[in-house]
């Protein structure tokens, strides 16, 4: 079965199609007419959701997000990079959010350089230890996937985010948000996604919390981090730091 | 895929409540039923506004055809009741 949406459509448009009339003349019932009437509704509503699947199967995405994954995570194994990255907003960053993972831990990372330019190993800071290397997130891919402008309300992070996680990616049930100056925490819940502790994860975070990470960042229009991800269950929370 | 199945579900889900609770209050206007229908889709699609903006294309054809019938309904009851 190619497309299931599309298949229970059409039968279920047909088979209402069919029996509103044997319904509503032959055996003379407005309640059964009605429900031949819902099934046609149905069944259009299933043919236009069928029509809007994406084309790559959810098992050739996860092929791709893992060859991503392992590619980055063996360059940052070489390298013996371990450190926490740090999300920058587009204006940071040729137009276009990426995730820093500076060369030396730091505590307290200083991002002086208005605008670090788009190379693989930046300068993020004036201090001679201030460098990294810029990565692409899957955040960052679908911030330009967003219908309108970020907003930097709470209710705008959480709609983004929102929108991304379960509208268009399908990875979790509900989000919430809650900013305070220094710190965003967001809890995700139903999320599909559950934390690893390997390489990529430790750097970037899981996919679930760099695509947060990625849009609280472009919506402050500030640096952020992932301070901490705790999943419980099927629940994530992730605190994200903003970094000054 | 889970969001369009929940999307689906509850859209029988809420068909089915309107269509028996009709019929046990014994309806007997088919544009009664119809109407209901269209509104609990409309309020239903309405709500699911995190929808991808392909879905939300396609859904919107099917939303303008629903209304259109939705309209007809009105403007034939209107002629009616004016007619009288």
């Amino acid at each position: 079965m190619k497309n299931p949406y599309r298949t229970l459509g059409i039968g279920l448009a047909i088979g209402g199609g069919a029996l509103v009339p044997i319904f509503y003349f032959f055996i003379n019932s407005v309640p059964l007419t009605a429900v031949g009437l819902s099934s046609i509704i149905l069944g259009f509503t299933s043919i236009a959701l069928g029509n809007s699947r994406p084309y790559i199967s959810p098992e050739a995405a996860n092929i791709i997000l893992k060859t991503g994954m392992e590619n980055t995570s063996a360059l940052l194994e070489e390298i013996g990079l371990n450190t926490k990255a740090i999300y920058v907003p587009s204006s940071n960053r040729d137009g276009k959010p990426q995730a820093i993972i500076p060369l030396i831990p730091e505590d307290a990372p200083l991002l002086t350089k208005g605008k670090i330019n788009g190379r693989l190993i930046v300068r993020f800071g004036d201090s001679p230890d201030a460098m990294g290397i810029a990565v692409t997130t899957p955040g960052s891919i679908n911030l330009n996937q967003l219908p309108a402008k970020l907003g930097n309300t709470p209710e705008d992070i959480e709609a983004a985010i929102m929108y991304v996680l379960v509208g268009l990616l399908d990875l979790a049930q509900s989000v919430r948000v809650h900013v305070s100056p220094s710190q965003v925490d967001v809890e995700i819940k139903g999320t599909r996604l559950s934390y690893e502790d390997i390489w990529y994860y430790r750097c970037l975070g899981s996919p679930v919390a760099s695509i947060a990470a990625t849009i609280t960042c472009e919506a402050l229009g500030k640096p952020v981090r992932i301070a901490k991800e705790t999943v419980t269950g099927k629940t994530a929370l992730i605190s994200l730091e903003v970094v000054s | 895929m889970r969001v369009f199945n929940r999307y689906l579900v509850i859209l029988a889900v809420v068909s089915a409540v309107i269509n028996v609770t009709l019929a046990i209050f014994k309806q007997n206007d088919l544009s009664v039923y119809f109407m209901l229908n269209i509104i609990a889709y409309l309020v239903i699609t309405l709500l699911h506004v995190y929808f991808t903006p392909k879905a939300r294309s396609a859904l919107n054809g099917v939303t303008v055809v629903l209304f259109s019938g939705f309209l007809v309904i009105i403007a034939v009851k209107v002629f009616e009741i004016l007619s009288k």
